[in-house]
């Protein structure tokens, strides 16, 4: 054994070492050249993500079906034509036939254009009407999301902070996150090719602003609130003991944490 | 070792490595700091500019407007919300928002069987057809007459 | 204002009636045509590989003829298998992240482990072992391109003597082994990705990759049939009949469990008629009536079933020529079946609306990257790459050497001479 150790044998072994110590900084160099591409951009300081922790809450019976919100939101986000981080659905119950024992008649729900520009008059004659109402609808920052657990790479992700956002530096817009919600309130962004959805104006709500749609709603139906840091007379605690509330699909697991008063049985 | 068993045992070791160095240089900067993603997309994500200004930035030079609109029932509005955005007009006061028209008033109160019943309705078809909403009403405080 | 707005509206999309979300209005599905085709590709390979597996792990001796044929097509198809899928990401230059940085909780992120997985230390490497031999012999006899590939393919082992070419059988059938859970792995995950979405009751539920994996052994089969006698008759040559009976009976048991598992999934819903029932049954008999009744149900199971079975019964009363074109025939409806398939579970899972209200309806461009034009040109390619690969590897000039039972002569006139 011992003749195979000759001089050649320890020089080249110490030119290995030598080379790969070298060769380290040229590494880091290029790996930081490669990197580049995930550039950081200046951002509010001091805002911590752990520090807070954001819910928006809905008012079914304060809704007027303006469609302000919806406009503000696309406004704020640059929203594609034709997809929605939030909308607006209509539900006209119909009375039931005459004599047919039933409680109600059919349900129509539309949502024309998501509701942007308003809802033109319905179809339906009023006197058939048994009642009608408006739903907002949004991302339903799911505490058990199931977008987030299905992104294989993992762009989309539940942020400290309660937003559910999407890393559009790194997703590979697969799709999966899209089909995974139960809640179609995600969409595939045609101009960045990635998916795309609600931020809770992330950008918005981390300098202490209110996201598009509360600032804009004329009634009150969307409360925002950060549950970490209650202000006094704070109108997301408010909502909550004062009205019997629910959330949308349930049974599926999701964890649903957008709360709604005075949502109807036919609302899904 | 049969020789194509350590050939194979190479080969693997190989690839092996250059995954690992794949790995080095391609996994991003600052992921998985606080989860499986990159902990600088919230950056990313906060850094856009907000579009709409705030009532509150209205409120600091506009504190008479406001306290005559929290005194009645529009005071759930903010001021964008019938103004339209007013970041420009913030920046530079100079810069006036644009004039306002009645289909504003009418898309809250035109009367729908789906609208809740506390808002205040009317069928602009036949609500005094012909004249302006505001002959009749004071936006800033609708329980008034002007 | 009011009625006229709303009847435009209406008029102006007609791809949707009832009520969709309206991040559902979109003008082709999410997941369309090149979503299809991937499980299909994927499936034929895990198919084809079990194919081959029935030779080496269960020693049916009669499928000797078609076991490199299996393995190769395998290999042809699996190559072809991820360029659907780079086609359909919006950000495919980002697909290595997959591998970089895979979330453990997503099932579409095995994909990039377990194709490597499979490409490498189970298709390529069980084809090595089988070949090995073949490559030192071919080396030193070819010349020219071919000479160089084969001497590349011996990764430099010379070696084989009579112990090196009995490891080589047994660490083949260890692959083998090894192989049939990874290509269960291979096509099984995709159908978790469609089991695993609760939020759409047509797709999530634990059948799903069940009925994946069972239709994709039955379309595998049925590939390996169609190439086998398709090559045949190219090459002039008749098929084994021995082989290709055993081939069609273990394809026509294979149908016989897949559309059992297939119909008990129907069966259970229709019984059970969860929420979402009413819209599906009208998915199913309305919009997806020429490709789930007729396509998949009639021509693709019944049929086949109905012709197999009954040549299961009287085979040796019909003559071998008879057979073999109910054999290829049943192997064409067979695999148009299966594309059907999963068309409908694909397709057919976003053509209604999560609200349950509602149905969207899709027309299939031409061009574009969801098109008929890209589409069928990836199903063609893998037949292009099979082709060169039978040319360098199962050319019948060349001349085999057994090495599964080592010391074995093969016979002059026995069946895999004959291809």
């Amino acid at each position: 054994m011992s003749d195979n150790i000759t001089r050649r044998g320890v020089l080249k072994s110490l030119a290995g070492i030598v080379g790969g110590i070298l060769a380290m900084p040229a590494a880091r160099t290029c790996k930081a050249a490669v990197q580049n591409v995930f550039a950081i951009a200046p951002a509010p300081k001091g805002y911590d993500p752990f520090k807070h922790k954001w819910l928006m809450a809905l008012d079914v019976d304060r809704c007027i079906g303006c469609g302000l919100c919806v406009e503000a939101c696309c406004e704020e986000n640059g929203v594609p034509e034709g997809h929605f981080r939030t909308w607006i659905e209509r539900y006209v119950i119909t009375q039931p036939k005459a004599g047919s024992g039933e409680m109600r008649g059919e349900t129509i729900v539309d949502s024309p254009d998501g509701g942007k520009e308003g809802f033109p008059e319905s179809l339906i004659p009023k006197e058939d009407i048994l009642k009608s109402f408006f739903v907002p609808k949004m991302c339903n920052l799911c505490e058990n999301s199931p977008c987030t657990q299905v992104c294989p790479v993992g762009a989309t992700f539940d942020a400290p902070d309660g937003a559910v956002l999407i890393d559009k530096n790194y997703c590979i817009g697969c799709g999966f996150c899209v089909q995974a919600c139960p809640y179609g309130c995600r969409f595939f962004n045609p101009i960045t090719h990635t998916a795309d959805k609600c931020t809770l104006c992330y950008h918005r709500i981390t300098r202490g602003l209110k996201p598009a749609c509360v600032e804009i709603c004329p009634s009150q139906a969307r409360i925002f609130g950060d549950l970490k840091n209650p202000v006094p007379d704070d109108p997301l605690q408010r909502f909550r003991s004062t009205n019997k509330v629910e959330t949308l699909k349930q049974y599926l697991g999701t964890g649903p944490r957008v709360l709604y008063a005075g949502l109807d049985e036919e609302v899904r | 070792m049969p020789p194509q068993i350590i050939r194979l045992v190479l080969l693997t070791i190989g690839i092996v490595c250059v995954y690992f160095t794949a790995r080095y240089f391609l996994v991003p900067p600052s992921f998985g700091q606080y989860g499986h993603y990159r902990a600088n997309a919230l950056q990313d994500i906060a850094s856009r500019q907000p579009f709409w200004a705030g009532k509150a930035s209205c409120v600091e030079c506009h504190p008479d407007h406001a306290r005559k609109l929290a005194a009645a029932e529009h005071k759930t509005l903010s001021c964008e919300t019938c103004h339209g955005p007013g970041r420009a007009h913030v920046v530079n006061p100079v810069e006036k928002l644009p004039k306002l028209n009645m289909s504003l008033c009418v898309r809250c109160h035109q009367a729908s069987p789906s609208r809740p019943k506390w808002l205040h309705q009317i069928n602009v078809h036949n609500h005094y057809t012909g004249s302006v909403c505001t002959e009749c009403h004071v936006p800033h405080q609708p329980n008034e007459v002007p | 204002m009011d009625a006229t707005i709303l009847t435009n509206v209406v008029d102006a999309l007609p791809q949707f009636d009832g009520y969709v979300y309206p991040n559902e209005r979109t003008l082709h599905p999410l997941w369309s045509v090149l979503i299809v085709v991937y499980p299909y590709i994927t499936g034929l390979v895990a198919g084809a590989f079990i194919m081959a597996s029935l030779v080496r792990v269960f020693k049916v001796k009669a499928l000797e003829p078609v076991y490199r044929l299996s393995l190769l097509t395998a290999l042809a198809f699996l190559l072809c298998a991820t360029l659907p899928l780079l086609f359909h990401l919006g950000h495919p230059e980002r697909c290595f992240e997959i591998m970089m940085t895979p979330h453990f909780s997503s099932p579409m992120a095995m994909f990039g482990f377990v194709y490597a997985w499979y490409l490498m230390a189970v298709l390529l490497l069980e084809l090595w072992f089988d070949y090995r031999r073949d490559f030192v012999e071919w080396s030193k006899t070819e010349g020219g391109l071919r000479g160089i590939i084969y001497r590349a393919f011996t990764l430099g082992v010379t070696d084989v003597s009579e112990p090196a070419v009995r490891l080589d059988a047994r660490v083949g059938r260890i692959i083998s082994i090894v192989g049939i859970p990874s290509a269960f792995l291979l096509h099984g995950y995709v159908g978790f990705i469609f089991g695993s979405i609760k939020a759409n009751p047509w797709w999530g539920n634990p059948l799903m990759p069940i009925i994946f994996i069972l239709s994709a052994v039955v379309s595998g089969m049925a590939l390996c049939v169609f190439i086998y006698m398709f090559l045949c008759w190219a090459r002039g040559v008749t098929a084994d009949m021995r082989c290709l009976d055993l081939m069609v009976s273990f394809l026509f048991y294979a149908v016989v469990i897949d559309s059992t598992i297939e119909g008990l999934d129907w069966l259970h819903r229709l019984y059970s008629a969860e929420e979402g029932i009413a819209v599906l049954k009208s998915v199913a008999t309305s919009k997806l009536f020429y490709t789930l009744l007729i396509g998949q149900a009639c021509l693709g199971t019944l049929v086949p079933l109905v012709l197999l079975g009954s040549m299961q019964l009287v085979r040796k009363k019909v003559s071998e020529l008879n057979r073999r074109r109910v054999y290829f025939t049943s192997a064409v409806l067979i695999l148009m079946g299966v594309l059907a398939m999963r068309w409908n579970v694909v397709i057919g899972g976003q053509l209604f609306s999560k609200s349950l209200r509602g149905f969207m309806s899709y027309k299939m461009e031409f061009a574009g990257s969801e098109g008929w034009l890209l589409s069928t040109g990836l199903l063609i390619l893998p037949f292009i790459i099979l082709i060169v690969l039978i040319k360098y590897f199962l050319d019948r000039d060349l001349p085999t050497i057994e090495n599964v039972v080592p010391g074995a002569a093969r016979p002059a006139d026995s069946p895999e001479a004959q291809i």
